[in-house]
This record gives structure tokens, C-alpha cells and sequence, in this order.
């Protein structure tokens, strides 16, 4: 029994998977029915695709990219409170000023201000625009997240892929429209209400062979002829049933869908595989580095995805959490995030791909100017900081955006937005506006409403616009 | 106005003639100085040609005097009551305008002294924006809103063809449109089909045996009786109704906090589909349940818990902004009630009147003031985060001295791993000071080496323990080698002390086993409340009496009592017969689980942008029996499954496609994809392995292992990770196993690719999809491939021959005959295994767990046509 080995398989799948004829599955996705099939969008877009990357926990922009010379000055003094009576924090109570904890310079040619703690991002500020007047509503981790990855926190929506890959299909379908890497909740890169082939497919880092990126992928059978075997006798079935019917395109569906696994099962792990790239890339991501390894595998697993077509592409790297020793700790994600970040940042740009790719870094809220001791007794170098929605950094990158550009101001005590306030809904107009899509214009109707990420909140940054 | 207008054209003839510099008082002032800031500051917001956010409109002297959601923006000549300086002044960062920046002095500067002068203002508005009421009359005319009138059952010329009369109504539209009912599905199809959907599993080869065998007139009746009486019906509906609360083991989405109780109202709701509580009977008691009059104890228990219906659900229950936290809450109660009783998006009415359902802020704050006068939730005294409110369970005598019982074994427990801690303890203490001893001896012994004699000398100086001290010299091993066994012994038993103390803290954090289930009651303060501007419970607008949804009552709601909620009167009113909603939105939801399709496609929205009925007389022909035979939701379903329509195959057809391609009118049976859970269940049930269950706790929370923060004044509340599952809850059913909001994990994760409601979501009906990660999980998954094991093994030890093998195979999986053709398939795939495995692969019959795989990944299982 050899017949199988001696042809391509797909060829063999093509000739044994009656339903397909002589057309390979990427022609009939590609059908006018295929809700994958890449879009053109109604303005000229600037950027083609979208790689998020999300710092889980909220970095503390003060240390890294807002430095408050009225806060340093007082470290370790309290600072009158600017909180609203009816919120309550824990640990906070003596509002005791904490300077950054190192040296926040001007780089670049524009003079954007990044911390000692980020020298690699520091050696591409002419490439990012630095936005220093995000605001988002959700002072908890879970509400939060929610919002910046769905719009809202209080039901369950789109995420941000999602209407992506809903608003424009993807360029690749061998492989889903929307990946995220080591993705948090299943929330944040689900498709709610929009059909499910939008939700994102989740990818942890394989750091060694044995891993499967992608659940499921792995052969359950003892060969690939045995399995391949176990599908044409379950096509088989599964024909006859649609026959005796008289056609179910639901049914048809997963008759395709069986044929598309086993092609991912066979051509994603060497999509993912990124022991083929040379040696020069992988000490530019930190791969196989102490701290930068598995975030290194993580961003350019994003590259590789997102260059071969993946729509939108999503990283979290969590851990951002400081509440407690924000000196002792913030080091470390940044040892461990920066090298990353930026090289995917110079990689792309490299590859000339940076030009239409947005790239853009957040984490869910930022953290307070003041400190935050939850034992009470810790001296103020060992203190962290509480969460801060009312204000916090963010940054672009690529796909239209001004290079070399600071927007946003925040008052003297780091709190307030003075001006140049963006707002998460405006960040997600702004992202859409890049892709070519007027966010009031994208919209799925559910329960006789008409839903938007933005929901009816959001202007475009105009600002910021290259 | 017309005064206005005079003075506009006036003022405008001064400027005209004095052409000097305006002064503040003046209309001049304000088109040379303020109508620019105006246009080029607010009118992107706030105009007629752009938007009114907030409702507030600048481009026109009455936009600002009637002002937006927080009443007028201007007071003339009072600059601190003028919302809108307010707002350019930045002074409160939540009430700051423009969004973006703060306006430059010079400009905030004209705007003050404008104001101060009078804010002369002479623009008229355009069109009068006029603030949009609801019309309660025009509004009772569509036709959710009309009374159920039961109407007469339609002729039909096939007379033959109905068995029930709801038949007709399904026949009369059929022959109208010229379509033909499909062609009854065969025994085996029906069988299966019933059973999958009353329990959510299949036929077992005896049940289909005794059923095609059986020839008399009540043969399917006795099917659907022995269906709805099994423990099986109710673990089945009682999922679906799941989906409609929110319901998870969590209390919401932050830290994993760990909601112990609610699995008590699972199990109330199985139970009450069990024992068919009257559905009136089943909404009343799950509004108000602990305001209604029990019967015994148990039945009190019962009242309590079934008002978890409110309780579980996503409460962002860490929101350190309790205000806020508790407004979100009470929304999302609201929302709740009304998709799933009403039919109505209420949610949408927090913020402004509906859209597009005669729904206004009255009847949002009318309700929303009997949940904020029976708070669900409470703020734990320290920390930031809060707990669902969870009420002691009235006990029998007999389950009193039981629990007694338990605590006192729990308590025994408690005191002998102290005893063991303090045993443990003493023993590492003394491995700490002998390590101390040996680490001091050796480095005498490397300072005293120049001194030969001295080592031994301090050894024995050092206490009774020399002997040992020389043995291993005797052994001739390396110096240090003791203090290395010393000091390993010691970490050992610093992690079993570690381990000890977490299990010592999960006792006693566990010490009470009150039976408590998290339910609602009625709070200190029962009292109306004010309208929350824009749903922000900082901006108070106008008091709202308590109150039900006005366009859908017929007569004006009752007196609450003094010092309670209301939700008695809110489950009155809604478990009325007269409510026009409550009857026909739960028949067309029972409809959709049978039907595939409700005769309202849109379940969950019976609104005016929802879908009209496709059969209006048939879903009130069914609302006015289900009423008139009290409320019995197994006496419908029965009526349902036992129909001509039911029976139905789902074979196409060509004519029928072409007229009516989506089915509406009902000429076949739907197929429906199993649901998440029946897929795990249903493979069980195959394979023989699944487990007989009678409900209780479905978090391992007796588990130490899965349980953190059990500290009672943690800043984090307590927390739960399933880490470590009962070794049963492979076997049990999926409705025992614990829901996580934050996903699932090992073989939980079918839930996760087959459409399962995400616990957040409240959803009638769960979408179809249709994505390659199920192929994925189909061909590959280790569930899949355990089960067809333990079936191929089964199925081989009883069946020695083949094809009495295949047979019973088939009718397992797929609860029919192998049809000759599959049977000559399946005999050609098992020979090509046998070329394909190598020895041992075919001495572990690997071909029949490669064949039972295939099976079970077919669409013929994972489909019920």
C-alpha cells in the first residue's frame, strides 16, 4: 500500500477529496463567499497590517518615557492627591512622590524622551511617534485589558483583530487572518458576535521542536499515512452525508475545513520555525539570550507572520504589574522587552515592510507618580506604584505614522492630560484610519444594533498623521 | 424669541455704525470673539451639522439653555454655576473640554468674561432640536406588545398530516405557499434526534432496539416520557437556561476569584427542570425568591438559591470605584432580565431612551431602583475589592447534625497538622542549628589546619553528636558531605512546612461549612432612585419611581410596600398572564432547541429591529397553552417533539430551496452542529466511560493545591486555578465541570472550540461556526483519541467478529444500521491498516481505534439531522 507517499499530498488530497475536483482549497476560499478573502478598503490605506504588541500589566510611563521634574524633586515627600473622593487605593494612602528611577533622556533627532532602561528602543526614536496623553476608563487589569483590546469592558465584543480581519480579510489563506502570540484571555482575541473564523488563533512561542504552536496541530496517528487514511474514510462519511441531504453549506464546511487543518498541520510549523532564519536576525531579536528569549522568539514570530500576510498579529508580553519594588523589577521586563521590541522595529524596516506596518506598543493603563507600599513598612526605594488609567504612554510606529514625534502633555504631577488626549477609542479610529477603514463605517449588526469598535466614541488622530 | 431677534438685528446695526472694539456684553463681542472659539473649538461636538454629544448643541442660544444630559451650560453672569466654563477651566479632569487640550488662555478668557457680561448670544436655532419622547400608545401597537389572544386553529386540506395542532399552523402556511412538508425522518433518525435534544445524549443500542421493535400507536410518546423523566433532561435544559445568566464558578474576570456557591444554582435549575416547576412559578422565584413564602425548610433553600439567577455573572467585583462598580452591576442585572424574560435590550436604556423600542430612562431607573434597593454585592473591609453577597441556607435538623459533624472531623484536622507543623518545625530547627554547628566546625577546621588534633576536639566540644561526625570521617568522605545531607534534609522539610502551612491556612479559611448560595435580599434602604446622566452614577439626574417597562403593562404597576425592593412586583408582573413578553419569549426560545430556528429568529430580541415572527399565530397558539396548561415547560417540549413537524426529515428540496431557501416556513427539519457539551458527552456515552452524577461543587476547591490568596485580609482576594481536577470529572458530564471565565483548560477545551457562551455573554442561542481549529481538534485531539480507545477496546472484547463489531459500532456512534456500502468501507480501511501499522500498533488494535476515531470526528456524529 505506497499510493499515498508517491504523490504530493496535496495532489493526493486533491485527487482522493472528490468534492474539490482539480481546485486547491486556496481557489475556493478564495470565492466570492470566502469571508477571508482580502478586501480593499474604502480610503487609501497607509498601512496593510497591524502588529500589536501588549505590555500586560500597564508599564510605568513615568519611569520610562514622562519623566515629572515636580515629582523627582519631592521623592519620597507626599504630593497633595489628585484622586476623586470615591476612588480607593490600597497602599497609597501617604501619596509620597517617586522619581523615575533612571535617567529619562532626550533621543533621536527629535529629543523623545526614553529611559536608560530602554536603550534599544532609545536607537530607533526617530521611527516611533511617542504618545504621552493615552487615556483609558478601567483602573483594573481584567476591565481594562478588555477595553483596550475590545473597546469596552463591560460586555463581551470584538477584539480589535477581529474587526480587523472582519473589515478586510487577509492576504494569506493557508494561514489565519488574525494570530495572537501567547495571547492573555480568550476575550482578547475573540470574535463575539462576528462570525468565528475573525477570532484570533492562538500561538504560544515554541521555544524548543517538541512544542506545537498552534493547539491540535500534532498527529494523533502513529504516521501521516494513517491519518491521512482516517481522513479520506471520515470525508468519505461526511459526503455521503451532505449527499443524502442534499447539501448542507455547513456541513461543506467543515469537509474544507478538514483539508485546511491538515495543510496547517503540515505547513505551520515550518512558518513558525525559526531556526531557519540566519544567525545575524537571531542575535538582532536576542533569540536563545538570557532575558530575551522567549519575547525575541515572540516578535519575530510576529515579523514572519505578519510578512507572510497575517492580517493582524498580536504579542503580550505581561508582567508589567509593579505594585511593589518598581526598582528592583522594572529593570528586568525591560531587559527583557527592549532588545525585542526594537529589533522588530529594525527588522521590519529593513525589509522595507515597516512602511505599511503599524506597529503599535501599550500596555492596558499606566501607573501612578506617586508610590504604592501595600506592607506599609518597605522604605520608598522599594515601593511600586498603583494602576493609573487617567494617563499613561503609548507608542506607534510605521503604517503613516509621523516618525520622531511626541504628542500629549501631562500636568506637572503625571496625572492629568493637558493636551493631545487619546483616548483608546481614538487610538482605534486611528489604527482603522491607517488600514483605510473609517471606524463609523465598520459595523456588524447584533440584536438590531448597529456595533462599532469604537462604539460611538473615537476621533482620528489627525495629528499624528504623517 | 421674536424680542431676541429685534435685539440680534439692533446690536448688529450698532456695531455697524460704532464699528469699534465690541465690549463683553454685546452681540458684536460675541461673533467677532466668541462665535470663532465656538466653531473652531466646540462645533465639532456640539453642532447640527456635526454632532451633539451629550446632547448638547452650541450653535444656537437655545442649544446652551437647554443645555445637555447636564442641564443648561451656561447661567449668564454666573461664571462658577456655568457648566461650560467649568469644562474649559480643566478643573475637574473628568469634566474637561475641549477632550483633547485645554484651550489657551486668551480664548478660555473671552469665554469668561462673555458669560459675565450677560453671554449675549443672538443665534437662533435652525431647526429646534427637539429632545425625543416616547409615544406609549404608538408604541403598544407593535406586536410584541399586543396581548396573547389564542387564536383559532387554521384548516388545512392534507388533514392527514397533523398530529398536534400546532401542526396546522405550521401546514396551513406551507399549503399557502404551495410547499409540502418533507417526509417523515426515519425511526433511527428521530430517535437519535430526540434524545440528543431532550438530554444531550445519544440512544444506547437497547433503547433503539426496543424502539424500532415497538408498533404500537404510542411508541414515540413512551420514548418522550422515558426522555423527559430521566435525570439526563434536566442536565441538558438546564445548560441551556446556564446561558442566559452569565453563569461561571468565578465571580468575575479579575484575579480568578473563586465563586464556591454558585454551583448550588446549577443544581437548582436542574432540579427545577427535573421536577417541571411551572415556569411562572420558575421566573417569580428567581427574581424574588427570597421574598416568597416557603413551604419547609427545603423549600426556603430552594427560594434562596434560585435568586442566583441575579447573582452569577462577569461583576467586575475589584473595581476599586464601588459607585461605578455598583451601577455596572445593577446594568448588567437589568440587561439580563430584560433579554431574557422581555426580549428587550434594556442595557441600551441606561445612557438615553431606546432607539428604537419604546423604552425610556423610567423604565430603566424604574427597575434599576429595586436592584439598587437590594445591593448584590459588598466591599470587604480592607483591600479594594468586593464580594458577591452569599446568604446562610436554612438547614433540616438532620443536615445540621450532619455538617456538625464535618466541622468537627475538619477541626480534628485542623489541630493534627498543627501538631504535625510544630513536630516538623522542631525537627527542622534542630537540622538549622546542627548545619550552624557542622558549617562552624569546618571552618575551624580549615583555619585550624596548621594545628593537627584541633578539629577533633571542638567536635566533641561541640555537643553528643561526635560519633557521626566521625563515621563519616571513617568513611573517608569529602569534608562537608554530612552538612550537605543535613542541609538537604532540612530544605525538604522546609518545603513540607511550606506545604503544611498552605494546607494549615485552606483548612482554616475553610473552617465553616454553613451551606450558603449567593442570592439576593432586600437592603437596608428600599427607596427610588435618580436618574443616572449618562449612566454615570456622579450625575444625578430626576427621581424615578420603581417600576416595570410602561409599554409592555396594562395597568399602572402596583404599590411597593414600604422598605422593600419591589422585586416581588417586578416577578408579579412579570410572571403575569397578561405580560405580553413573558409567555411567548420563553415558548420561542424552547422552540429554537428543538427547531433549530425559533419562530422569532432573533431569540433574544423581540424588538423593533429584531425579526418578525415567522408563524405570529402559531408562536400565541403555543404562549396561550403553555400559559393554560400551567406554565409546564415538559408538557410543551413534550407536545413539541411528539409533532408532525418535528418529525420531519432534513433532506432538501429542490422546489422548497428555491422559494424559501432559509427554511422560515418550516417544510424540513433543521440540522444542528451538537453543542460543545454534547460532543464531550455524547463520546462518553459511546465509549461507556461516562460517569452518573447528582450534582454538587464543581470546583476541587477541597484541593489546596488549586486555591491562592487565602489570606482573610489580602489585598487579592482568594483565588482559584484548576489545576489539580477530581480524577471523576474526566468522566462526568460537562454541565458538572467548572466554567472559568479566563478559558479552559486539558480536556475542558472542547468547550473552547465549539461555540460554547462565553460565561460574559448572555446568548439564547449559540451561533453555528464553522473554523478550522474544530478539524484541528477533530483529527487530533487527545479526547477524541481516548475515547475511540476505550470503544474500540470494549467493542473488540465483545465482539470478537467483525462484523457484529462494525454493527454495534454503528448503532453506538451514529444510532443507526452500517448501511452496506459504509460496512464495505470500513472493511477496506481496517485492511489497509493492517499494511500500514507495524506489529505491536496492530497487536494494540490500533485499525478499530483509527476506524472508532474517524467515527467520531465524522459530521455524522457531530451533526443531529
Amino acid at each position: 500500500m505506497k499510493t499515498p507517499h508517491l504523490l504530493d499530498r496535496r495532489q493526493w488530497l486533491q485527487r482522493t477529496a472528490c468534492g474539490f475536483g482539480a481546485l486547491a482549497l486556496s481557489d475556493i476560499l478564495q470565492a466570492a463567499t470566502n469571508p477571508l478573502a482580502a478586501r480593499i478598503p474604502g480610503m487609501t490605506p497607509k498601512a496593510k497590517r497591524v502588529i500589536f504588541l501588549f505590555m500586560g500589566g500597564g508599564p510605568s510611563q513615568m519611569d520610562l518615557f514622562d519623566p515629572k521634574p515636580y515629582i523627582s524633586a519631592r521623592h519620597g515627600q507626599s504630593v497633595d492627591s489628585p484622586l476623586k473622593p470615591e476612588v480607593t487605593q490600597v497602599g497609597t494612602e501617604k501619596y509620597l512622590a517617586l522619581g523615575e528611577m533612571a535617567p529619562v533622556r532626550p533621543r533621536g533627532q527629535s529629543g523623545m524622551m526614553i529611559s536608560d532602561l530602554m536603550p534599544h528602543l532609545a536607537s530607533v526614536a526617530d521611527d516611533i511617534c511617542l504618545l504621552r496623553g493615552m487615556s483609558a476608563d478601567n483602573p483594573q487589569h481584567a476591565g481594562a485589558t478588555l477595553q483596550f483590546h475590545t473597546g469596552t469592558f463591560a460586555e463581551v465584543r470584538p477584539s480589535m483583530g477581529a474587526w480587523v480581519s472582519y473589515g478586510l480579510g487577509t492576504e494569506n489563506q493557508d494561514l489565519p487572518s488574525f494570530v495572537s502570540i501567547q495571547p492573555g484571555g480568550v476575550r482578547e482575541y475573540g470574535s463575539a458576535f462576528l462570525p468565528a473564523i475573525h477570532q484570533g488563533t492562538a500561538l504560544s512561542v515554541p521555544l524548543n521542536d517538541k512544542t506545537s504552536p498552534i493547539e491540535n496541530l500534532r498527529n494523533a496517528s502513529a504516521s501521516e499515512d494513517i491519518q491521512l487514511r482516517r481522513i479520506k474514510l471520515i470525508q468519505k462519511m461526511n459526503r455521503r452525508l451532505v449527499r443524502n441531504v442534499n447539501g448542507d453549506p455547513a456541513m461543506e464546511g467543515m469537509i474544507q475545513n478538514l483539508e485546511l487543518a491538515f495543510r496547517m498541520q503540515t505547513t505551520t510549523p515550518g512558518i513558525v520555525d525559526i531556526s531557519k532564519e540566519s544567525e545575524a536576525t537571531r542575535q538582532l531579536y536576542g533569540v536563545d539570550g538570557k532575558d530575551t528569549d522567549k519575547n525575541g522568539r515572540a516578535c519575530l514570530l510576529a515579523r514572519k507572520l505578519s510578512e507572510a500576510g497575517v492580517r493582524f498579529v498580536q504579542v503580550t508580553m505581561g508582567g508589567w504589574d509593579h505594585h511593589g519594588d518598581i526598582r528592583g523589577n522594572l529593570p528586568k521586563l525591560c531587559a527583557q522587552t527592549d532588545q525585542p521590541v526594537a529589533a522588530l522595529l529594525k527588522d521590519l524596516k529593513s525589509r522595507g515592510l515597516l512602511e505599511d506596518t503599524l506597529v503599535v506598543w501599550s500596555g492596558e493603563f499606566g501607573r501612578t507618580p506617586w508610590s504604592q507600599d501595600l506592607s506599609g513598612t518597605a522604605p520608598i526605594d522599594k515601593h511600586g506604584r498603583e494602576h493609573q488609567p487617567e494617563s499613561f504612554c503609548s507608542w506607534l510606529a510605521g503604517g503613516g505614522i509621523k516618525g520622531g514625534m511626541t504628542f500629549g502633555e501631562t500636568d506637572d504631577m503625571g496625572y492629568r492630560v493637558v493636551s493631545g488626549r487619546v483616548h483608546i477609542h481614538d487610538l482605534h479610529a486611528t489604527m482603522l484610519h491607517q488600514l483605510g477603514v473609517d471606524h463609523t463605517k465598520l459595523t456588524h449588526r447584533h440584536l438590531g444594533r448597529d456595533f462599532r469598535l469604537t462604539d460611538v466614541y473615537g476621533e482620528v488622530v489627525r495629528e499624528i498623521i504623517a | 424669541m421674536k424680542v431676541r431677534i429685534l435685539t440680534a438685528i439692533t446690536s448688529i446695526a450698532a456695531v455697524t455704525a460704532q464699528a469699534a472694539e465690541p465690549t463683553a456684553g454685546d452681540d458684536a463681542f460675541f461673533e467677532t470673539k466668541v462665535q470663532p472659539v465656538l466653531v473652531k473649538r466646540c462645533y465639532e461636538c456640539h453642532s447640527h451639522d456635526k454632532k451633539i454629544k451629550g446632547g448638547l448643541a452650541l450653535d444656537s442660544r437655545s442649544g446652551w439653555e437647554q443645555g445637555g444630559d447636564n442641564g443648561p451650560a451656561l447661567h449668564p453672569g454666573d461664571l462658577e454655576k456655568s457648566l461650560l466654563i467649568k469644562a474649559v477651566r480643566y478643573a475637574d479632569a473628568d469634566f474637561a473640554m475641549p477632550p483633547k487640550a485645554k484651550l489657551p488662555a486668551e480664548e478660555i478668557a473671552i469665554l469668561e468674561q462673555w458669560v459675565k457680561h450677560g453671554a449675549a448670544d443672538p443665534r437662533v436655532a435652525a431647526s429646534g432640536a427637539k429632545k425625543r419622547g416616547i409615544d406609549l400608545q404608538e408604541g403598544r401597537k407593535f406586536w410584541a406588545f399586543q396581548p396573547v389572544v389564542n387564536p383559532t386553529v387554521p384548516q388545512v386540506k392534507n388533514t392527514d398530516w397533523p398530529a398536534d395542532p400546532l401542526d396546522s399552523f405550521v401546514l396551513a402556511r406551507l399549503e399557502q405557499a404551495s410547499l409540502r412538508p418533507a417526509a417523515d425522518a426515519d425511526r433511527f433518525v428521530w430517535l437519535r434526534r430526540v434524545s440528543l435534544d431532550l438530554t444531550g445524549l445519544p440512544p444506547k443500542p437497547e433503547e433503539i432496539h426496543e424502539f424500532v421493535k415497538d408498533n404500537t400507536p404510542d411508541a414515540f410518546a413512551k420514548v418522550a416520557d422515558r426522555l423527559l423523566g430521566s435525570r439526563a433532561f434536566g442536565e441538558r435544559w438546564a445548560r441551556h437556561w446556564q446561558d442566559l445568566t452569565g453563569y461561571a464558578d468565578m465571580m468575575g474576570t479579575s484575579n480568578s476569584v473563586f465563586a464556591e456557591h454558585a454551583w448550588r444554582y446549577r443544581d437548582y435549575l436542574i432540579d427545577a427542570f427535573n421536577r417541571d416547576k411551572p415556569f411562572d412559578e420558575f421566573v417569580r422565584e428567581q427574581i424574588a425568591g427570597d421574598l416568597m413564602p416557603a413551604k419547609s425548610v427545603e423549600d426556603r433553600a430552594e427560594k434562596i438559591t434560585a435568586t442566583g439567577f441575579l447573582m452569577v455573572g462577569d461583576v467586575e467585583i475589584v473595581n476599586p470605584d464601588k459607585g461605578k462598580m455598583e451601577a455596572d452591576h445593577i446594568d448588567s442585572q437589568i440587561s439580563k432580565l430584560g433579554t431574557v424574560f422581555m426580549g428587550m435590550t434594556l442595557g441600551c436604556v441606561r445612557c438615553h431612551d431606546h432607539k428604537f423600542d419604546p423604552i425610556g430612562l423610567e423604565d430603566y431607573y424604574g427597575i434599576a431602583g429595586m436592584f439598587r434597593s437590594s445591593p448584590s454585592t459588598h466591599k470587604i473591609p480592607f483591600g479594594v475589592w468586593s464580594r458577591l453577597n452569599a446568604t446562610d441556607l436554612p438547614e433540616t435538623p438532620e443536615q445540621l447534625a450532619a455538617r456538625h459533624l464535618q466541622e468537627a472531623e475538619r477541626a480534628e484536622k485542623i489541630v493534627a497538622l498543627k501538631a504535625d507543623q510544630a513536630r516538623l518545625l522542631a525537627e527542622k530547627n534542630a537540622l538549622s542549628a546542627e548545619f550552624a554547628r557542622l558549617e562552624k566546625l569546618e571552618k575551624t577546621a580549615t583555619a585550624g589546619t596548621s594545628a593537627p588534633g584541633a578539629p577533633a576536639a571542638i567536635a566533641n566540644a561541640g555537643g553528643g553528636e561526635a560519633p557521626k561526625e566521625s563515621k563519616s570521617g571513617v568513611a573517608g568522605q569529602p569534608p562537608g558531605s554530612d552538612k550537605e545531607a543535613v542541609a538537604k534534609k532540612r530544605d525538604e522539610l522546609a518545603e513540607r512546612l511550606k506545604k503544611l502551612a498552605a494546607e494549615i491556612q485552606h483548612a482554616e479559611f475553610f473552617r465553616s461549612m454553613v451551606p450558603k448560595a449567593f442570592a439576593m435580599r432586600d437592603g437596608e434602604k428600599a427607596q427610588d432612585m435618580p436618574v443616572y446622566i449618562r449612566g454615570n452614577p456622579y450625575a444625578l439626574g430626576p427621581m424615578i419611581p420603581r417600576g416595570a417597562v410602561r409599554v409592555a403593562s396594562w395597568t399602572s404597576f402596583p404599590q411597593i410596600p414600604e422598605a422593600q425592593s419591589g422585586r416581588m412586583q417586578l416577578a408579579d408582573w412579570l410572571a403575569d398572564k397578561r405580560n405580553p413578553l413573558t409567555a411567548r419569549v420563553a415558548v420561542n426560545r424552547i422552540w429554537q432547541k428543538l427547531f433549530g430556528e425559533g419562530l422569532v429568529r432573533s431569540v433574544d430580541y423581540f424588538g423593533a429591529r429584531g425579526e418578525l415572527p415567522s408563524h405570529p399565530e402559531l408562536l400565541d397558539h403555543l404562549a396561550s397553552r403553555f400559559m393554560q396548561e400551567g406554565w409546564s415547560q415538559k408538557r410543551l417540549i413534550r407536545s413539541l417533539v411528539l409533532s408532525r413537524a418535528y418529525r420531519m426529515g432534513t433532506v432538501n428540496d429542490a422546489v422548497a430551496l428555491q422559494k424559501d431557501p432559509d427554511n422560515r416556513l418550516l417544510w424540513r427539519m433543521n440540522r444542528q452542529r451538537l453543542d460543545a457539551e454534547i460532543i464531550r458527552d455524547a463520546m462518553l456515552a459511546v465509549s461507556g466511560e461516562l460517569k452518573t452524577d447528582s450534582g454538587g461543587p464543581a470546583l476541587v476547591i477541597e484541593n489546596f493545591e488549586n486555591t491562592g490568596s487565602l489570606v482573610l485580609k489580602g489585598v487579592n482576594p482568594p483565588s482559584y486555578a484548576h489545576k489539580v481536577p477530581r480524577p471523576s470529572q474526566e468522566f462526568e458530564r460537562t454541565v458538572y465541570l467548572p466554567v472559568m471565565r479566563g478559558g479552559f483548560a486539558g480536556p475542558d477545551r472542547v468547550r473552547s472550540f465549539f461555540d460554547f457562551v462565553n460565561p460574559a455573554q448572555i446568548a439564547g442561542q449559540r451561533p453555528q461556526t464553522v473554523v478550522p481549529t474544530q478539524a484541528l481538534f477533530l483529527l487530533n485531539n487527545d479526547m477524541l483519541r481516548k475515547r475511540a480507545g476505550v470503544l474500540a477496546k470494549a467493542l473488540g472484547e465483545k465482539y470478537p467478529d467483525r462484523e457484529a463489531r462494525m454493527n454495534e459500532l454503528w448503532l453506538r456512534v451514529l444510532g443507526r444500521p452500517v448501511s452496506a456500502e459504509e460496512r464495505r468501507d470500513a472493511g477496506e480501511f481496517l485492511e489497509q491498516m493492517q499494511s500500514l501499522l507495524n506489529e505491536r500498533q496492530a497487536a494494540d488494535g490500533v485499525a478499530w481505534i483509527e476506524l472508532c476515531h474517524g467515527l467520531l470526528a465524522s459530521n455524522q456524529f457531530i451533526y443531529r439531522i
